[in-house]
C-alpha cells in the first residue's frame, strides 16, 4: 500500500513556511477564484440596471477575498489542532443553538441569531463545519476493523438529530438539510449496513405524508404545493406562488444552446425574478451563457468536489478522511439542492449557489470548508491517534 | 488481506459509491437543463420574447362634479404634452434646445428634464412640457417628428370650466405631496398604502387639497387599472393589451345642489365688492348659491402654482383664498334682532310692551347709543324690529337674559358648524356666561347682554348661518338643514338641536322683517320691490362693526365711511327670504366694509333674490333620485 509506505514521511512540523504553501492544492484554488468571479460576472449582470443594487458585485469579491484568507488561515493551521478543537467546537456551538433558542434575535420570520457582545452570530452555521469535525473526530476514535455494527452508529445518529431539531425550530429547513446530507454522507463512508439504510429510506417515504401535514408551517407546504404543480405540469398562478419558479423556468429555457450573451438576458434585465442575484443566480448564468454556460459551472463545481473527495481518499487519517469527505458533502448539498430548486426539481427552499450567489454566511461557510479540506491535504501523511497526537 | 484491509478497502469503496452518487445526482441537474434549453428551449424562447406582458398602473379618470342643472364645475379636460425618450435621442441637450426654440422652456428646466431622464430607463420617457396651449400642441405636433426622441401626447387633466365662480366650494387639486400622501394612507394597510404612493407618482395623477375635491377624495377618484403591455425582447412597450378586468374604475361624479348661473349672477352683482352671499331653497335646505367674492382660480392649483402668484393670493386684503361664506364669521349685527326678539317672547315679554327710546339708554353708569341719533319714540316689538331700535332691544335682552338668548341662538343654527361635505367651515360664537369663564377667564357682566341684544360683541356668525337663520324664520320654525352634495357622498350627521321654533312667535319675526322693507319706517323699504311686478322680499338689515366708535367721534358726529379707511368701516350685512308671502327662497349678504344693510347689502340681496326667482332655480335638478328626494313644490309664484 502505497498510502502506508509514503506515511510518516513528511510531517507538518518539518516543512517550511514556503515549502507548505507550495503544497496547498493551487489549482483548486485557481478554480474557487474562478466561481467567484463568475458569480461577481452574474451578479454584476443582474444588478446593474437597478442603481439600489449597483453595489452588491463588488461587495460580493469584497466578501470572497476576505473569506479566501481566512480559508488560508483555516488551511495552514495543523490538522491536528482541528482533532482536538472537534469536540469544544461541537458544543460550545450546541450551546450557542440553545441560547439561540432562549434569547435568540429574529429576523426575517425566523429566530437565527444569537447576541454576542456587539454582533450577532447565526450558530446554525458553524454548527455545519463544527458537526462534520465532531463526527469526524467521533468515527476516528472509535471505528475500528471490526465496526459495521448498527450501534455505533446511533452516537453519532444523535449527534446530528439534536442540533438538527433545534435549527429546525428556528426554523431554517435548509440548514437542517444540509446537517443531515452531510451527517448521513458520513454515517454511509463508515460502513453502515446497506439494509439499515434501505430501512430508513422506506421510512423515509412512508412519513412524507405525515411530515407534510403536521410537521410544515403553512407557508412551506404552500411552496411544496406550488412546486408538485409545477412538477406535473398544472397551470401555476403566475402571478403568484409559482412565478419566482415559472419566471426562472423561461429564463433558464430560453437561454437555449449558447445564451442571450453576457448582459443580454431579458428575464435577467428586466427583474422577473425575485431573489435572482441570491438564490436564483443560476438563472441569470443559464439565460445569458445557455446550456453550455450552465453545464460548464456545474462541471467545475464537479471538478473542485471531485478534488476534494481525492484529497479525502488520499488522508491517512479517518479524521482527515471524514473531515474532508464531509466538507465535501455540505457544499456538494449545497450546489445539488440550490440547482435543483432552480430548475424545478425540488420544492423552493432558501439554499444558496455556494461562492455565486449574493450572501456572506454561505461564501464564508463554503470557504471554511475549503480550508478545512485543505489543512486535510497539508497533514495527508499524518497519522494521528485519538488525541490527535502522532 | 487483514480485516484491517477490508475494513479500509470498505471506506474507500463507500468513498467513491458516493462520489459516483453525486455524480449521478450531478448528470440529473443537466439533464434536466438539457430538457428546459435545449428541449423546451425555443418555447420558453418564445414567452421571453414576445410574451413579456407587463402591468402598469393606470390612474382612474376622476369623477365630475356638476351643478344642479348638470352644468361641468369641474371634469377632465384633454391637454397637450411633450415628452422625451432618451435613447431615441442622440443627444438629450441638443433635443431639449430644439424644444426650447418653439416653446417656452428655461434652460434649469431643460437641466432637470435631462437628470430626470437618465435616472430612467433608456425606453421610458420623460415629461418635458404638459399643459400646452393649443397654439404650442399645433406648433409641437408639426415639429416633434423632426427633433430626435422628441414625442407629443395628449393627457387628462382637472378642469373648472366655470373659473373662480364656485372656487370655494370646489376647493381644486394638485399633485400630491408628502403630507398629502401621509394624510391619504393614514390608517391604511401596508399594502393599499404602497398602492396609492404608486399611483399618485404617476404624473397624471392629482388629489384634491381643498373643498369638496379634498372632501370626497375617495369617491371622486375611482380605482386604479393595471395596463396590460405588451413589450418585447427589450422590455419596450409594443402595445396596450384590451383587458376589461384590469381597467381602472372611473371615479364617480357628485351632482351639487349649487345652480351655477345663479351663482354667477350673485358674483356679478357683489362686483368689485368683497363679501360673501348664501341662497337657500327654503322647502329643502338646498344650498343654491355658496358665494364668497373675491375668489383665486382653482385651474392656476392644478399643476401647481407659481410662489409668487401664491403669495400674491394671499397678501391680497380681499383674501381670495377665503371662504367668506362658511370660514368666515362676522358679528351679525341687527341681522340677530329677530334672534333676540324669540328669546324675549319665549321668556313671557308681550311684543305689545312699549319701550321709548330718546335715542340712548342708560345702564349703571355708562350710556348705550341708538343708531337713531334723534331716538324712535314709544316703540312694540314690530316698530322696533323694522325701524331697527337698539334701545328697544337692549331693554328686552336685560330682562330676557344671556342665558336664554344663547339657547335661542342655537335653536336658530348659531354656534354650529354645518358638515357640508367639503373642508372649512367654522361655528362662531354663541357666548354665554360658561363661555366667556372658559374662553376669557372672567364672568359675564350684565352690560354685555346689552350688545348682546343688537347681535354685537362677542357674538359671531357665518353668511350661512346668517341664512340658515332667516330660512327657519321664513319656514315658520322648521328647522331647516343646509345641504350642498346633492348626489354623492353626502354627510348624514344628526341635527344636534331638535326642538323647533314656535310658529306663531315667527309669524311676528316674518311681519317684522316684511315690515323692513314694505312699510314706512322700515330702515330698507326701498328694496322691498323685487322688480318681477309683484312678489315683494322681507328682511333685516344689519351692521357689523368692525371697530368701537369712541366717544370723540360720537360727539364730533359719527364721521362718513368716506373718511376712513376702507378696511376699518363697518360691513353691511342683509338677511332676506322671498317671496314674502310665499316663502321659497332664503339669503343672506355680507359687504365687506360696505357700511350701511340697508343701502349697500339689501340691493345686492333683492337683485340675487329676484335671479333666483327669475331662474326658478329650485327647478328639480337633473342629479335629483329618490334617495335625495326633496319635496318640490308646485306652486310657482313668479310670472
Amino acid at each position: 500500500m502505497a498510502r502506508a509506505a509514503r506515511a510518516s514521511n513528511i510531517r507538518f512540523e518539518d516543512r517550511t513556511f514556503a515549502g507548505t504553501l507550495g503544497e496547498l492544492p493551487w489549482g483548486l484554488i485557481l478554480l474557487l477564484i474562478s466561481m467567484a468571479l463568475i458569480g461577481t460576472a452574474a451578479l454584476y449582470s443582474s444588478t446593474y440596471t437597478n442603481p439600489a443594487e449597483s453595489a452588491l458585485p463588488a461587495r460580493h469579491a469584497i466578501r470572497f477575498v476576505v473569506a479566501l484568507g481566512i480559508m488560508f488561515v483555516i488551511a495552514l493551521v495543523p490538522v491536528k489542532i482541528w482533532l482536538r478543537a472537534a469536540w469544544p467546537a461541537y458544543f460550545v456551538t450546541l450551546a450557542m443553538l440553545v441560547g439561540v433558542e432562549l434569547f435568540g434575535v429574529s429576523g426575517g420570520g425566523a429566530q437565527r441569531w444569537l447576541p454576542l457582545g456587539p454582533v450577532n452570530v447565526q450558530p446554525s452555521e458553524f454548527m455545519k463545519l463544527a458537526l462534520t469535525l465532531a463526527l469526524a473526530r467521533y468515527y476516528h476514535n472509535n471505528l475500528t476493523s471490526d465496526s459495521g455494527r448498527f450501534f455505533i452508529h446511533l452516537p453519532a445518529l444523535f449527534m446530528i438529530l439534536i442540533p438538527a431539531a433545534l435549527i429546525f425550530k428556528q426554523p431554517d429547513f435548509g440548514t437542517t438539510l444540509a446537517l443531515f446530507a452531510s451527517g448521513s454522507v458520513l454515517i454511509y463512508l463508515a460502513g453502515l449496513y446497506y439494509r439499515v439504510i434501505a430501512a430508513v429510506a422506506v421510512t423515509g417515504l412512508v412519513s412524507i405524508w405525515p411530515v407534510y401535514q403536521f410537521v410544515l408551517e403553512d407557508y412551506q407546504r404552500e411552496r411544496v404545493d406550488t412546486f408538485l404543480a409545477q412538477l406535473t405540469g398544472q397551470a401555476v398562478n403566475t402571478l403568484d406562488d409559482g412565478y419566482q419558479i415559472e419566471q426562472a423556468k423561461i429564463a433558464i429555457g430560453s437561454g437555449g444552446w449558447q445564451g442571450r450573451g453576457f448582459m443580454e438576458g431579458i428575464q435577467a434585465q428586466l427583474d422577473y425574478i425575485p431573489e435572482q442575484h441570491t438564490d436564483f443566480i443560476l438563472t441569470v448564468i443559464a439565460e445569458e451563457f445557455g446550456f453550455l454556460g450552465a453545464t460548464g459551472l456545474l462541471v467545475i463545481w464537479a471538478i473542485i468536489l471531485v478534488w476534494g473527495m481525492v484529497i479525502a481518499r488520499g488522508s491517512s487519517s479517518l479524521f482527515g478522511r471524514f473531515a474532508a469527505a464531509g466538507c465535501v458533502a455540505t457544499v456538494g448539498f449545497f450546489i445539488l439542492f440550490n440547482v435543483a430548486m432552480v430548475l424545478g426539481l425540488v420544492p423552493v427552499v432558501g439554499v444558496p449557489l455556494p461562492l455565486v450567489s449574493y450572501g456572506g454566511t454561505v461564501m464564508f461557510t463554503t470557504m471554511a470548508c475549503f480550508g478545512i479540506i485543505m489543512s486535510v491535504h497539508l497533514g495527508r501523511d499524518e497519522r494521528l491517534n485519538a488525541q490527535g497526537v502522532i | 488481506m487483514s480485516k484491517q484491509n477490508d475494513f479500509e478497502e470498505s471506506i474507500d469503496r463507500r468513498t467513491v459509491t458516493a462520489g459516483l452518487a453525486g455524480g449521478l445526482m450531478f448528470s440529473g441537474l443537466v439533464a434536466r437543463l438539457a430538457q428546459l434549453q435545449l428541449v423546451e428551449g425555443k418555447r420558453y424562447q418564445k414567452i421571453a420574447d414576445e410574451n413579456g406582458v407587463k402591468l402598469e398602473l393606470a390612474p382612474p379618470e376622476r369623477g365630475n362634479i356638476v351643478d344642479r342643472f348638470g352644468l361641468p364645475l369641474a371634469s377632465q379636460r384633454q391637454a397637450g404634452r411633450v415628452s422625451i425618450v432618451r435613447e431615441q435621442a442622440d443627444d438629450l441637450e441638443a433635443s431639449l434646445r430644439e424644444v426650447a426654440r418653439h416653446i417656452d422652456l428655461p434652460e434649469e428646466e431643460q437641466r432637470r428634464i435631462v437628470q430626470q431622464a437618465r435616472q430612467q430607463a433608456s425606453f421610458q420617457s420623460t415629461i418635458v412640457k404638459s399643459e400646452l396651449s393649443y397654439d404650442d400642441f399645433a406648433r409641437m405636433s408639426l415639429l416633434a417628428a423632426e427633433i430626435p426622441g422628441v414625442h407629443v401626447d395628449m393627457a387628462s387633466t382637472r378642469s373648472y370650466p366655470r373659473g373662480r365662480d364656485v372656487a370655494h366650494v370646489l376647493g381644486y387639486v394638485a399633485k400630491a405631496s408628502g403630507d398629502d400622501l401621509a394624510r391619504l394612507t393614514d390608517g391604511k394597510s401596508q399594502e393599499e398604502a404602497k398602492l396609492l404612493r404608486t399611483l399618485f407618482r404617476h404624473p397624471d395623477m392629482r388629489t384634491g387639497r381643498s373643498g369638496v375635491e379634498r372632501y370626497a377624495e375617495k369617491w371622486l377618484r375611482g380605482e386604479p387599472g393595471f395596463r396590460k403591455l405588451e413589450t418585447n425582447a427589450a422590455g419596450r412597450v409594443i402595445r396596450e393589451l384590451d383587458s376589461d378586468d384590469l381597467a381602472p374604475v372611473p371615479g364617480r361624479d357628485i351632482g351639487l345642489t349649487i345652480d351655477a348661473e345663479l351663482q354667477r349672477a350673485a358674483i356679478d352683482r357683489f362686483g368689485e365688492e368683497s363679501g360673501a352671499a348664501v341662497v337657500l331653497d327654503i322647502e329643502t335646505g338646498a344650498i343654491l348659491a355658496f358665494v364668497s367674492t373675491p375668489a383665486f382660480d382653482p385651474n392656476d392649483f392644478v399643476n401647481g402654482i407659481s410662489y409668487s402668484d401664491y403669495n400674491a393670493l394671499r397678501e391680497n386684503d380681499r383674501s381670495p383664498l377665503y371662504h367668506k361664506a362658511y370660514d368666515g364669521t362676522y358679528p351679525p349685527g341687527s341681522t340677530f334682532k329677530m334672534v333676540v326678539a324669540t328669546a324675549a317672547i319665549e321668556s313671557g315679554i308681550d311684543p305689545n310692551m312699549h319701550v321709548y327710546c330718546p335715542g340712548h339708554y342708560r345702564f349703571g353708569n355708562r350710556t348705550w347709543h341708538c343708531w337713531k341719533r334723534g331716538g324712535h319714540g314709544s316703540v312694540d316689538l314690530h316698530w322696533a324690529l323694522k325701524g331697527s331700535c337698539d334701545t328697544y332691544f337692549y331693554e328686552i335682552a336685560k330682562r330676557t337674559g344671556v342665558e336664554k338668548i344663547a339657547e335661542v341662538s342655537k335653536r336658530f343654527g348659531f354656534g354650529q358648524r354645518w358638515e357640508l361635505g367639503m373642508t372649512g367651515g367654522r361655528s362662531g360664537t354663541v357666548p354665554n356666561d360658561e363661555w366667556k369663564r372658559k374662553a376669557l377667564g372672567e364672568p359675564w357682566y350684565q352690560g354685555e347682554t346689552l350688545n348682546y341684544g343688537i347681535g354685537q360683541g362677542y357674538l359671531s356668525a357665518s353668511p350661512l348661518q346668517l341664512a340658515v337663520m332667516s330660512a327657519r324664520i321664513a319656514a315658520r320654525g322648521r328647522l331647516i338643514e343646509p345641504y350642498i352634495i346633492g348626489d354623492g357622498p353626502r354627510p348624514n350627521e344628526p341635527i344636534p338641536y331638535a326642538e323647533p321654533l314656535d310658529p306663531e312667535i315667527m309669524d311676528v319675526m316674518k311681519a317684522g322683517m316684511y315690515g323692513v322693507t314694505s312699510e314706512t319706517g322700515g330702515t330698507a323699504w326701498r328694496s322691498g320691490d323685487l322688480g318681477l311686478g309683484g312678489p315683494r322680499l322681507a328682511g333685516k338689515t344689519g351692521t357689523a362693526q368692525v371697530r368701537r366708535i369712541s366717544a370723540a367721534e360720537r360727539r364730533s358726529g359719527i364721521l362718513k365711511g368716506e373718511d376712513i379707511a376702507r378696511k376699518l368701516r363697518d360691513h353691511a350685512l342683509f338677511v332676506a327670504y322671498a317671496p314674502a308671502d310665499d316663502p321659497k327662497y332664503a339669503i343672506s349678504v355680507v359687504v365687506e366694509h360696505g357700511e350701511g344693510g340697508s343701502s349697500t347689502a339689501a340691493p345686492v340681496a333683492r337683485d340675487i333674490l329676484a335671479a333666483a326667482i327669475r331662474r326658478d332655480s329650485r327647478r328639480a335638478a337633473r342629479w335629483q333620485t329618490a334617495s335625495v328626494a326633496p319635496s318640490v313644490s308646485t306652486k310657482r309664484s313668479a310670472p
